[in-house]
């Protein structure tokens, strides 16, 4: 496979200025942008341009030329959950509550249970032998209880509520939901991975134990060394920056190594990052640019080239894809709903918070494109799962109009004196992943 | 228990949102944290247990017999080029079936092969698929407007690496004699996982 190096420009050009595009179309639309950067990776692929232009889409997209897209686009993606992790303070998760501690491990339970529930009935119809029933299960669970970190921190910003009490619940309990979500799927993949790698599963849990240690007790030790000099120096210089980008790549690889994927030492890098806002701030600026408008969108065309709508076809895969995005609705946003109203908060205040919590964008779509590396889900089912992404996020935004109207949120919901250092270094970060 | 689990708005219980902190402790267990864990056990630990009974009654499911992967066919190739269509896909030097399996539904390629569409379909361990040529295929081997190649076959699921064994045959052509085919699964695919 050698590298074209003119199909590879050419194929980022088309792919950057669609996604520039049709994100800026959703926008006028009062969509965040991400959602039409999301929905031009599917444009891209053989569920439009594939169908009605193959010729097209055969010199532009040739199979040969994918594999170095995906390179970059992985690359994005790893850097991106160095970001995602980075927005996330475990000190700030214990700072909400029994209430949002009960809201959003209902959020993750409610979804789980019914997605398994789903994978009763999908699973001899939408998986095959090789699939053991356990692995599609909690994969169809994990992959429904995520939430879209920055989509709804974006959404939060645009409507002003980031300082509400919905705002800082709903951030502290989709932080909750990412990382449990991301330990059940490490779990899911070393299930899988460890069958076929001669390792003994007992091997691999210890080696990610050690991990997870060393990265507690010995890089977080060295990672607050640079916010001292950070705090010193007004600055990093390109060296420790550079190092810092060592470490997440070397995270990274590591993860991968024992048997899990990339993205979770790189999400794990970002998570003990030290929390000081401006610190935050200042990695963000480094990184953030060329991963947002570069790297990104090329994950979106990428997932949507291998999202083929195609493949659902007839009554029959249609009614599968309709209960898959209403049980993925009824357990995130009904269940959210549920628990935030029985402890208290008001039944449209509730609601919006369910609503909030039903986002699930970008982070859905690396879950997925996970599930069809290691092959527990299959092209089909890979293609309503990214409907389901896509019909939940796009909801959200006037569905929140609907339950929480300025007027109402104006009027009962009350601010958060000061805002929590994690969300202002989030609401910064969120401004440019969805703006 | 269940009637204050319903009104726990209600039920003298504030770890509500209003409380930014956990609520203070009074005594041993207060009455606001026995509301929050009889809550939490409701919420979230009955629909745990439940998730257990579900992955322990999805162990019977049978799910359809695995396909999916590359397959290399092996085919005797003066008789599949003496098949209108068959001339193109005898001439191909390593000729192999990608098959990208959902359920009992699949799509058929042919990567070193001719270009064309194929689609089929499971019904326990039988596997029938058709595949209709593209435009050029169908120019260069004489295939004739609106023929298509079937194929009828078994999958062994005993043998490792599975086989399939069966017949290539061309539409609406009486006069075609069916090709015997065996194809050996290349690359199993990467994910059983333990129960």
């Amino acid at each position: 496979m050698s590298l074209d190096l003119f199909k590879l420009v050419l194929q980022l050009t088309v792919i950057l200025a669609l996604c520039r595009v049709v994100g800026s179309l959703f926008r006028k639309f009062g969509q965040p942008r991400v959602v039409g950067e999301m929905f031009a990776g599917i444009l891209l692929g053989p569920s439009l341009l594939g169908w009605i232009l193959p010729g097209v889409s055969a010199y532009l997209f040739p199979p040969a030329s994918l594999g170095f897209l995906n390179a970059l686009a992985q690359i994005g993606v790893v850097v991106f959950m160095f970001l995602v992790g980075l927005g996330i303070n475990p000190k700030e998760l214990k700072n909400h509550g029994h209430a949002a501690v009960l809201t959003s491990h209902v959020s993750i339970t409610m979804p789980f249970v019914l997605a398994a529930f789903l994978a009763l009935y999908l699973y001899p119809k939408l998986s095959d032998d090789s699939v053991a029933f356990t692995s599609f299960a909690l994969f169809m669970g994990s992959a429904m209880s995520v939430t879209a970190f920055p989509v709804l921190a974006r959404i939060l910003i645009e409507r002003g509520l980031l300082r509400s009490r919905l705002g800082t619940v709903a951030i502290a309990s989709a932080a909750v939901d990412d990382v449990t979500g991301w330990c059940i799927l490490a779990y899911i993949v070393v299930l899988t991975r460890s069958a076929h790698s001669g390792t003994s599963i007992w091997i691999t849990i210890g080696g990610i134990v050690v991990f997870a240690l060393i990265m507690i007790y010995g890089v977080q030790r060295l990672l607050g060394g640079m916010e001292t000099s950070y705090q010193k120096w007004g600055g990093l210089s390109e060296n420790r920056l550079a190092l810092m980008l060592l470490l997440v790549f070397g995270a990274a690889l590591c993860t991968e190594w024992l048997g899990l994927h990339l993205l979770f030492g790189a999400f794990m890098m970002g998570a003990i990052l030290p929390k000081e806002p401006k610190f935050v701030q200042y990695v963000l600026d480094r990184f953030e640019t060329v991963t947002v408008t570069l790297l990104l969108p090329l994950f979106f065309a990428f997932t949507g080239l291998r999202t083929n709508i195609a493949l659902v076809k007839g009554s029959e895969m249609w009614m599968y894809c309709g209960l898959i995005v209403l049980v993925a609705t009824v357990g995130k946003l009904g269940g959210s709903t549920l628990a935030s109203w029985l402890t208290g908060m008001p039944i449209r205040e509730a609601a919006g918070l369910g609503t909030l919590m039903n986002t699930r964008g970008l982070m859905e779509l690396v879950i997925l494109d996970i599930g069809l590396d290691i092959k527990v889900i299959s092209p089909a089912l890979f293609s309503m799962m990214v409907i389901m992404a896509l019909v939940t996020t796009f909801m959200a935004t006037p569905l929140l109009e609907w339950f929480c109207p300025d007027r109402i949120l104006r009027e009962t919901m009350p601010i958060v004196p000061a805002q929590d250092p994690a969300v202002r270094a989030l609401s910064t970060s969120a401004d440019r992943i969805s703006a | 228990m269940g009637a204050c689990f319903f009104r726990i708005r209600n039920c003298g219980a504030d770890f509500s949102f209003n409380a930014k902190h956990s609520p203070q402790i009074e005594g041993p267990m207060s009455h606001n944290n026995r509301n929050f864990i009889l809550s939490y056990i409701l919420l979230v630990g009955l629909p745990i247990a439940g998730l257990v009974g579900v992955l322990k009654s999805g162990r019977k499911l049978t799910a359809p017999v695995s396909v999916d992967g590359l397959w290399h066919l092996q085919v005797d190739s003066d008789r599949l080029a003496a098949l209108p269509c068959g001339k193109a896909l005898a001439e191909s030097p390593d000729t192999a079936l990608a098959i990208s399996q959902s359920g009992k539904n699949f799509t058929l390629t042919l990567p070193n092969g001719p270009k064309s569409t194929a689609s089929g379909a499971l019904d326990g361990t039988a596997l029938q698929a058709s595949i209709a040529p593209s435009a050029d295929w169908s120019a260069q081997s004489g295939c004739g407007n609106g023929r298509e190649l079937s194929l009828i076959a078994t999958v062994d699921t005993k043998a490792d690496p599975r086989t399939l064994t069966g017949r290539l045959s061309i539409n609406n052509c009486p006069s075609c004699d069916a090709v015997e085919i065996r194809a050996v699964r290349q690359t199993p695919p990467a994910r059983k996982a333990a129960h």
